[in-house]
């Protein structure tokens, strides 16, 4: 069985939906935007020879609907020989891509694959355009569907005992963190985009181009406090613990990896990032979405024979702080190998796009610090976990 | 000038402090887009400061904006780079610092760009109209006065018009109509002379009535206890008044009373108290200093005592005989008892009495053309009931001047100034010809103005005469009656304008005798508002002795009438001021159309007392949010719809009630109250000659159905989880779902008008028959506020 070597690992930045960067810019642009910037960083390698591009998006519709992937590969110039698959396991379709890619190229099916994640929640909301409940939640013993994410995080919070005070203090480390990151240019995997818009001039009666370029994750608050922090009013349970600013914020983002085999490694000579070592998804009760990863971790761990003690780099994502803090608790996380540079609850959270965004971001990590085995792990709606090991090399 | 008439096709605000900003917001909502200025700022934005009065129009409670989308056709300006705009404004009223250096150089410097025909006016409270008219360019005096609006513009109902001498007297018929007609105001014409007449009275008031308290040692609260309500003047009374408008505001009107009024017999008062100078030094400034003459402290209201120096908790009791003689009915036989004198408090409210009485009839001649112009004012401009003369002449004119003039002549009066001679020629200042005019020593008839036609019913000073049209037929709950036209008109006569059992046979012998005998029907209220609601308290009897047949007997009869409504072969139109909530505004909604006052108050609110609205409002919704999404998907509009049922919301105007779909996009808002049934018999008459077919009834829709309920029943079991709702909420709020989605049905499935009354109904008496929505009717009977259960 051949290994899955990661020769390309790029995202776009992390806009803040409805007023950041990207409020006009589409999911399938944003798309293309990261496919041509991961092409670009191998030139090495034909765009023909992609055997597939497999596409994680939450909410796939409206914008992002009508299968984004082959969408967005042709936006970005790929040949038409290049077909591509969208997928959607909700908050994990970003990672779920990367595995599903490794898989075909460690069963020999293919040599060269892009895996990716896309989403705008500025264009499609949260549950889509058009919701439509089954009445059958209401009935059965399956209410659960129905609970928003915040109040799955209340009930994290209450059950696995986790504090308000430290629910704010960690979402104040979050934003402490990815400043700093920004600061110190740690974010190497970002590649800029540049947005046109285009805005009538009354004066000229012209239309005017207006060009902007998002180079940095817009959502970090460098001067938020715990007191501020502490003084926000919960959202989603009015005696509960959970407020907007221990949330993950609502993002707008992309990104995108290539997989090769280790044939074509040495056919063209490139130089690998990392090689993904294993992957896990467990379902857990759905009120509780939120510890899905304390499943999804030892799984992986035992499938791999890399133990958390092993692990350098963690990147959890920070759907609440309430259900990070429970996992890490949980499954004996080191807090300091946990999100060095920030998570979402700073840096956003653009649903189907953040595996491949946070893979990105591990692996720029793991080469930069020369550290060698990390993680991506994250909850997902209606109760799952997933969680993915890299090895830099 | 005369033949020309006032079309304001754009205004200009000149200064966008907090009164200039909101007579902006109010020109809008008078469908009048406003140039709003101040001056430049360093900003990048040159016209930051006047932004910033536009935004501060958010935040302002109550909303100066009929509608906050409204925010946007008022253009932030400055003086310095936008003088140009100001050629294409009509109306121009000028509202910035008092200081007459200021407005001098500013009204030097606008002058030039003021087009040929249009008005320019000023809204000072304090400065000599005849004085800024000489620093006013020439070109421009005849179409300058002064337009004095009250805080806040938009709810308060009066503006005085104050010309000087070289104002064109068809420059003042055109305006009284404009700011009558177009923007919903009382007019009240004043003369040039200080403080114009509401401040001049109110004012002098409150110094009367503080200096009366000081005299007979009465604390600030039972000053405000005695001086509200109980005399038939708002709750704010006299202490919290002054904490309103600004204790360092009220040290300046002395200030500027102290020196204009030299030779008021009354100038002795016009000295700001001790204490009040102290106070307003000590940063007290009142309720925008978060303390004053009252101050917060936790969740205790505490009063200052002038005594200590200090604050205390607050008493507003009353000793009994006092009250007894305030709940004397015959304001003769009160005020006589006051007069007495045998409490300090009853010498105390007699001697304020006494002292308005005697300030109003030794000034009539000086500040008002007639005792009208006083009276309307203090009604519309302070909100008292009663005009000062009209309380002196329900008195009994000639016994109260008596009682005057023997505390004149006993020394017990605060000045020694003998009632003019007039006071003894008259039985009384307002008759059925007029008021009487100190100036011209006749009887003054109400002013012709064309606008004054299209007030069928205005406020009638007591003594005047009314017309009150043609009774055709009338109950102890309805009045039809007729203004000898073909038009049928329906007043409840219940309080409120509740409904129960009287008013639908009203409402159905209105329809009998509107279809047999006349063009269309309007149903108005003279008074109050157009409808609170069912009448739960007949509800909550007959639910109590377990008669629900009675209740269901309700229900029905009052869909029934609705539906008679909806269908019937006359056009008919409801009138809506005030509230007109739950079953009032369903009653409201199955009219053929709707004429409301801007200041209407619309809502569904039946699950804050544990029911949904059972008399085809949710029906009526149902059908509406079908036929306004033809196109498209009929979530977003259900889910919208469903929350203000679900949640009880009350629209603040009746253009926020056409964004909550209450009011019909071919419905009309009419900006002056008394107006409406003039705008009623229009529409009437429209309809009519348009040959009036009432839409079809039967009409099918898809339902949203199990679908659309389930979906809906998610946002409430995250708001349960979340504590937000009860579990009563829950219930109620899964109900409202299942009737405006048709039923636990297939998605789809075809209902009509009569399957979605039948669910109204039996949800109504389900939701009836529980504990928990029996114990929100006692409540809000009892407390007259919703109970969280």
């Amino acid at each position: 069985m051949s290994d899955a070597y990661i020769v390309s690992a790029v995202r776009t930045p992390v806009a803040r939906a409805f007023k950041g960067g990207f409020r006009n810019f589409r999911p399938d642009d944003l798309l293309a935007h990261a496919l041509k910037a991961a092409l670009a960083e191998v030139p090495e390698l034909d765009p023909a020879r992609v055997e597939d591009v497999i596409v994680g998006c939450a909410m796939p519709e409206a914008e992002q609907g009508m299968n984004v992937a082959r969408i967005g590969l042709l936006l970005a110039g790929m040949p038409d020989n290049v077909p591509g698959v969208t997928v959607n396991r909700f908050c994990s379709s970003g990672l779920q891509t990367i595995a599903m890619a490794a898989d075909r190229i460690r069963l020999g099916e293919a040599d060269v694959m892009i895996a990716a994640g896309t989403e705008t929640m500025t264009m499609v909301p949260m549950m889509g355009h058009k919701v439509a409940m089954n009445p059958r939640a209401f009935s059965d013993e399956n209410v659960a569907i129905a609970y928003g994410m915040g109040i799955t995080a209340e009930k994290v919070a209450s059950e696995w005992n986790v504090s308000r005070e430290d629910q704010d203090q960690f979402a104040y480390r979050s934003h402490q963190k990815a400043a700093a990151a920004i600061d110190a240019g740690e974010f190497t995997e970002i590649r800029p985009v540049t947005v046109t818009s285009r805005v009538p001039d009354p004066r000229t009666g012209q239309v005017r181009e207006v060009q902007t370029v998002v180079d940095t994750d817009e959502g970090p608050r460098r001067d938020t406090t715990p007191e501020a922090l502490g003084k926000l009013r919960t959202v989603f349970d009015a005696k509960g613990t959970v407020t907007a600013g221990t949330s993950s914020q609502m993002s707008d983002g992309a990104g995108a990896l290539i997989l090769v085999s280790e044939r074509v490694l040495k056919e063209l000579n490139l130089k690998p990032l990392a090689v993904f070592r294993g992957f896990s998804v467990a379902g857990v009760r759905p009120e509780v979405m939120g510890i899905g990863p304390i499943e999804a971790i030892p799984k992986v761990c035992k499938q791999t024979g890399i133990g958390t003690a092993d692990l350098d780099w963690i990147e959890l994502n920070e759907a609440f702080a309430a259900q990070a803090l429970a996992v890490m608790r949980t499954v004996e996380l080191d807090p300091d190998k946990v999100n060095p540079l920030g998570g979402a609850i700073a840096l956003g959270h653009p649903l189907g796009a953040t595996g491949a965004i946070l893979a990105a971001k591990l692996i720029h990590g793991l080469q930069r610090r020369q550290q060698r085995y990390g993680m991506v792990t994250m909850c997902i709606g209606t109760g799952m976990g997933a969680a993915g090991i890299f090895e830099r090399l | 000038m005369t033949d020309q008439k006032l079309r304001v096709r754009r205004a200009a605000v000149l200064g966008s402090g907090v009164m200039g900003a909101q007579i902006a917001a109010h020109l809008t909502a008078a469908g009048i887009p406003v140039d709003l200025y101040d001056l430049p700022s360093d900003d990048k934005n040159r016209s930051k400061i006047a932004a910033g009065g536009i935004q501060n129009l958010l935040k302002l409670k109550p909303a100066p904006l009929g509608n906050k989308d409204l925010a946007q056709f008022i253009t932030a300006r400055n003086f310095d780079d936008d003088l140009e705009q100001l050629a294409h404004c009509d109306f121009i009223i000028e509202a910035i610092v008092e200081r007459m250096d200021i407005k001098k150089g500013l009204y030097e410097k606008i002058g030039p760009h003021i087009h040929d025909d249009a008005f320019f006016v000023t809204n000072t409270s304090g400065l000599s109209i005849t004085e800024l008219a000489g620093v006013v360019p020439e070109a421009l005096q005849s179409r300058f006065c002064g337009v004095h609006f009250f805080n806040p513009p938009r709810y308060m109902h009066l503006v005085e018009l104050i010309p000087h001498d070289g104002t064109d007297p068809a420059v003042l018929d055109l305006l009284e109509e404009f700011l009558t007609r177009n923007l919903g105001k009382g007019v009240v014409r004043c003369r040039d002379t200080a403080n114009f007449i509401a401040n001049r009275v109110g004012v002098f008031t409150m110094w009367s009535t503080m200096h009366h308290a000081q005299r007979l040692g009465l604390g600030f609260d039972t000053v405000d206890a005695l001086t509200g309500p109980a005399i038939g003047r708002p709750k704010s009374a006299t202490f919290r008044l002054a904490d309103v408008v600004g204790l360092d505001t009220m040290a300046n009107v002395i200030k500027t009373m102290d020196a204009k009024l030299a030779d008021d017999p009354w100038h002795h008062l016009f000295k700001a108290p001790e204490w009040l100078s102290k106070l307003v030094e000590a940063g007290a400034l009142g309720q925008k200093a978060g303390a004053g003459v009252f101050r917060k402290e936790g969740r205790d209201i505490k009063v200052f005592d002038p005594e200590t120096g200090e604050y205390r908790t607050t008493d507003y009791s009353v000793r009994d005989e006092v009250k007894a003689i305030l709940a004397i009915k015959d304001p003769g036989e009160k005020l006589a008892e006051l007069a007495k004198c045998e409490y300090p408090e009853t010498e105390f409210l007699w001697a304020i009495h006494r002292d308005l009485f005697h300030y109003c009839a030794h000034h009539l001649a000086a500040i008002a053309e007639s005792a009208r112009e006083i009276d309307l004012a203090m009604r519309w401009g302070y909100g008292w009931k009663l005009g000062p003369f009209e309380q002196w002449q329900a008195a009994g004119w000639r016994k109260v001047a008596c009682l005057i003039e023997d505390d004149v002549e006993s020394g017990k009066a605060e000045v020694d100034v003998v009632l003019p001679k007039w006071v003894g020629d008259i039985e009384g200042v307002h008759g059925p010809g007029g008021s009487y005019s100190g100036a011209t020593n006749e009887v003054s008839p109400r002013p012709d103005l064309d606008v004054y036609q299209r007030q069928y019913q205005p406020v009638r000073l007591l003594g005047e005469a009314s017309h009150d049209g043609q009774t055709v037929h009338e109950t102890d709950a309805i009045r039809l009656w007729t203004l000898h036209d073909d038009v049928l008109i329906a007043s409840l006569k219940t309080k409120m304008g509740v409904i129960e059992n009287g008013v639908v046979d009203g409402l159905n012998a209105a329809l009998d005798k509107a279809e047999a005998e006349f063009d269309g029907l309007v149903i108005w209220q003279p008074q109050g508002p157009f409808s609170a609601g069912a009448n739960l308290k007949a509800a909550a009897e007959a639910i109590q002795r377990g008669d629900y047949d009675s209740v269901r007997t309700l229900v029905a009869g009052f869909q029934d009438v609705n539906l008679r409504l909806r269908y019937a072969a006359v056009p008919s139109v409801a009138a809506v001021r005030g509230l007109a909530l739950g079953g009032g505004l369903e009653l409201a909604m199955h009219a053929s159309r709707r004429v409301a006052h801007l200041e209407s108050y619309m809502g569904l609110v039946e699950a804050g007392v544990g029911l949904l609205p059972g008399g085809g409002g949710l029906a009526t919704l149902a059908m509406q949010i079908n036929a306004d999404t033809a196109a498209g998907d009929t979530y977003p509009l259900l889910e919208k719809r469903y929350k203000q049922v679900a949640m009880g919301q009350v629209a603040g105007s009746a253009l926020e009630a056409k964004e909550m779909g209450y009011l019909r996009p071919e419905d009309l808002v009419v900006m002056h109250e008394h107006e409406l049934l003039h705008a009623a018999h229009g529409v009437v008459r429209a309809l009519t000659a348009a040959g009036y077919r009432p839409d079809l009834a039967g009409r099918t829709i898809p339902a949203a159905g199990d679908v659309g309920v389930a979906t809906l029943k998610m946002l409430l079991v995250n708001m349960l989880e979340g504590h937000f709702i009860s579990e009563h909420d829950f219930e109620i709020g899964s109900r409202i779902a299942t009737v405006i989605c048709g039923g636990q049905i297939d998605r789809g499935t075809p209902v009509n008008e009569d399957w979605l009354h039948h669910l109204e109904r039996e949800h109504f008496l389900e939701l009836c028959a529980l504990p928990k929505t029996q114990e929100r009717i006692a409540h809000m009977l009892k407390t007259g506020k919703p109970l969280r259960n």
